[in-house]
């Protein structure tokens, strides 16, 4: 369900693009897949986001240059930006093309192995803390 | 109107449980009322790619930005730091990270080692055995023979894994002589009665998905309803009921319907948190204790503690895989942990060295500075930095009891019952603003011996009040204590609080397991005494 305007959605793109460009071999926000779906998703886990967000978009002007606009926004309204900024990267950071440049598979299910235990241990790295002997301060008697 | 309970809980977090499971156990007819709902697993976030999106609303720590019905509002335009909380089955437990710290001896003692604050009525001997009692119903993993500590009885199950970030952190405290050791955690690193294996998601501080972490609507929860516990959700009490001896009759309660019931009971047990519970002795009381129940003192909702908490991130340029859970601590530091008066401060700290996280990070904080430094190519530069490649060290600061830091009610704020609010007046003391300023200049000096490229500091983060501790603290005095060495009100006899609300200080610790120790010796004691209690009838 698309609860932006065309009008909004091409600012939504524009700005963010703007926020998150293609650099250090990362995609643009619009070149990371199918992103309008993914801010609809956003928007419908996270409804207490859209009126500003809405408000924060109808503030760009038509053909107002991206950049500008992105900087004049940030002057006037940076909580307006914040919430544009929020809602594209977590859009983006959940698209499946950035999480695999990324090596990301998410919050991962990866329990420990057998040759994981006792890392600890490995190179006798505890050995010295052992050796050095108690810490605590004793309170017998106190 | 109900049967009488023999024991009414309020509060079905760490230490409702507790005393729930013990006292049904033991035969004992007890009802429990807690706000919140029973949240089934599949309802985490941990497991699905919304995560961190989720986890700055729905599953934030804080209840203000919550808002949730099952929540109370809290001001906090008068505190250095935001209570943290949950209300449910299980309470602070379901987003709790599990580091599961014992206090030291010479936590008991602070008075008479530092002449600050006060000693406790009993000694960390005293507690020991109900802190071995709580590692095997927790599930604790840990390794025995921590020089940090005198001897203990070893935990059930070995320590997890520390991690490429707990071997880095570990070179880099050898590297300087320093104290480390692999963290203990309410996780197990097995399966364990029914729970999980650790499946290492690190999402445990907005649930966790797998039915792994010890929280109580797992580890205490299913035992006392098998034994006869009656547990009603949805129950928000408005106040605890006194009869005409002067005696706690039970409590007011409404449902989600907005009917008030009374349940009658012949003793209660608070154990709604260190916030929750004096928020309700100051509702309580009538016209006979005018100022709360069981404050004859004046010292409800006083001297609370919330353990500022600060940091050091290390950005390194090996991956670590620095997302990968626990998200509580790998291994953990005591290297300055106990006082050493030329440092110009009294007390200390445990450190913890933790994971850093998903790709999203902190972004919504952003607005504001100026555009490139947070977007733009800076974005991308900023997060493969830190993304997989960086770990915290986290300073559980010790703060000294202050009369001044406390809970009140609030004369505007009210939950969805109506019912007041709370107001939290907490104010950081320059012995606290020393010993963090000594302890991150510390952590620095471990970080760049770790190996770090880069460091970043939090001096103080505002969103830090995990744990609540001291507003109805324990004491042989009444006039300068809440409660005895058990629990128990001085005022009002079958009055008990359990929960962190009970601490004379609040240590450098983590606090759940010396809360559940606490209340497992105190419903020992109620057992062991049973025959000789004055009970309301
Ligand atoms: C994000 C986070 C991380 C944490 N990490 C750690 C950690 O790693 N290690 C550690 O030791 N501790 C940690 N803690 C703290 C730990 O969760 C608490 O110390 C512990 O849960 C406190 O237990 P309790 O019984 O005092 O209260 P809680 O567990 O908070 O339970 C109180 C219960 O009382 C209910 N209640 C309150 N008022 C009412 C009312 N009027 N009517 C009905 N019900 C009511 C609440 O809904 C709640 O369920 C963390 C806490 C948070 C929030
Ligand atoms: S790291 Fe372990 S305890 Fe934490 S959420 Fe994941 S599985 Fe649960």
């Amino acid at each position: 369900m698309s609860t932006l305007s065309a009008t909004q959605r091409a600012s939504l793109d524009a700005i963010a693009d703007v926020l998150i460009p293609a650099a250090l071999g990362m995609p643009c926000f619009t070149g990371a897949g199918d992103v309008a779906a993914m801010v609809d998703h956003v928007m419908a886990l996270r409804p207490e986001l859209t009126e500003g967000l809405k408000q924060a978009l109808d503030r760009v002007g038509e053909g107002e240059d991206a950049a500008a606009a992105a900087e004049r926004l940030n002057q006037e309204d940076p909580g307006g930006l914040a919430t544009i900024g929020l809602v594209a990267s977590s859009a983006y950071y959940m698209m499946p093309e950035v999480r695999r440049i990324m090596g990301y598979r998410g919050q991962e299910q990866r329990p420990a192995t057998a040759e994981e235990e006792n890392d600890w241990m490995r190179d006798d790295l505890l050995q010295p803390v052992i050796d050095r002997g108690p810490i605590y301060r004793d309170t017998d008697g106190v | 109107m109900g049967e009488i309970a023999e024991v009414l809980i309020i509060g079905a977090g760490a230490s409702g449980a507790v005393a729930a499971k013990h006292l049904a156990e033991a035969g004992v007819k007890v009802v429990c009322l807690e706000q919140g709902r029973h949240v089934a697993s599949t309802e985490f976030y941990g497991d699905k790619p919304e995560w961190e999106l989720m986890s700055q609303r729905l599953w934030h720590p804080n209840p203000n930005v919550r808002g949730l019905a099952t929540d109370y509002p809290i001001d906090t335009s008068e505190s250095d730091v935001n209570p943290l909380m949950f209300a449910g089955v299980g309470g602070s437990t379901l987003i709790y990270a599990a580091h599961w710290q014992r206090f030291k001896p010479s936590d008991f003692r602070v008075k008479s080692l530092d002449g600050v604050a006060d000693d406790w009525p009993f000694t960390y001997q005293d507690l020991e055995p109900f802190y071995d009692h709580m590692d095997v119903e927790m599930g604790v993993s840990g390794l025995a023979g921590d020089p940090a500590y005198p001897p203990m009885t070893p935990p059930p199950l070995p320590p997890l894994p520390i991690g490429k970030i707990g071997r880095l952190a570990a070179k880099g405290m050898n590297d300087l002589g320093w104290h480390w050791w692999p963290a203990p955690q309410a996780i197990p690193s097995r399966a364990y009665r029914g729970r999980s294996q650790c499946a290492r998601r690190g999402t445990c501080m907005q649930g966790c998905p797998e039915q792994a972490k010890a929280s109580t609507d797992l580890t205490h929860w299913p035992d006392a309803i098998a034994n006869g516990a009656q547990l009603i959700t949805g129950a928000r009490v408005r106040e605890i009921t006194v009869n005409a001896q002067g005696l706690a009759s039970g409590a007011i309660w409404i449902d989600r319907d907005g009917v008030e019931h009374h349940q009658q009971a012949e003793k209660v047990i608070v154990c709604a948190n260190g916030v929750g519970t004096p928020r309700l002795l100051l509702l309580s009381g009538g016209d006979r204790f005018a100022n709360g129940l069981g404050n004859s003192s004046g010292l409800v909702g006083r001297n609370l503690m919330m353990h500022p908490y600060a940091a050091t991130v290390g950005y390194f340029d090996e991956p670590l895989d620095s997302w990968l859970g626990p998200a509580g601590q790998a291994i953990h530091s005591m290297q300055f942990y106990e006082t050493d008066k030329s440092r110009g401060f009294v007390r200390g700290a445990k450190w913890n060295a933790m994971p850093t996280g998903g790709p999203l990070g902190m972004r919504s904080a952003y607005g504001g500075a100026p555009l490139e430094e947070a977007w733009g190519e800076n974005l991308h530069r900023a997060t493969q930095k830190r993304f997989g490649h960086s770990f915290e060290w986290g300073i559980i600061a010790e703060d000294l009891p202050d009369p001044e830091n406390r809970v009140v009610l609030d004369d505007s704020l009210t939950d969805t019952d109506g019912i007041p609010g709370p107001k939290i007046i907490y104010r950081n003391s320059e012995n606290t603003e020393k010993l963090i300023a000594f302890h991150l200049e510390r952590q620095r000096e471990a970080m760049e011996a770790a190996g770090a490229k880069s460091i970043s500091t939090t001096t103080l983060m505002r969103d830090c009040g995990w744990h609540l501790m001291g507003t109805c603290r324990m004491g042989k005095d009444p006039e300068t204590s809440v409660l005895d060495q058990w629990g128990t009100s001085h005022d009002v006899p079958n009055l008990h609080v359990l929960d962190g609300s009970t601490f004379v200080t609040s240590s450098g610790f983590n606090p759940t397991a010396t809360i559940c120790a606490i209340a497992l010796r105190s419903v020992m004691h109620m057992l062991e005494t049973r025959a000789d209690q004055r009970v309301a009838s």
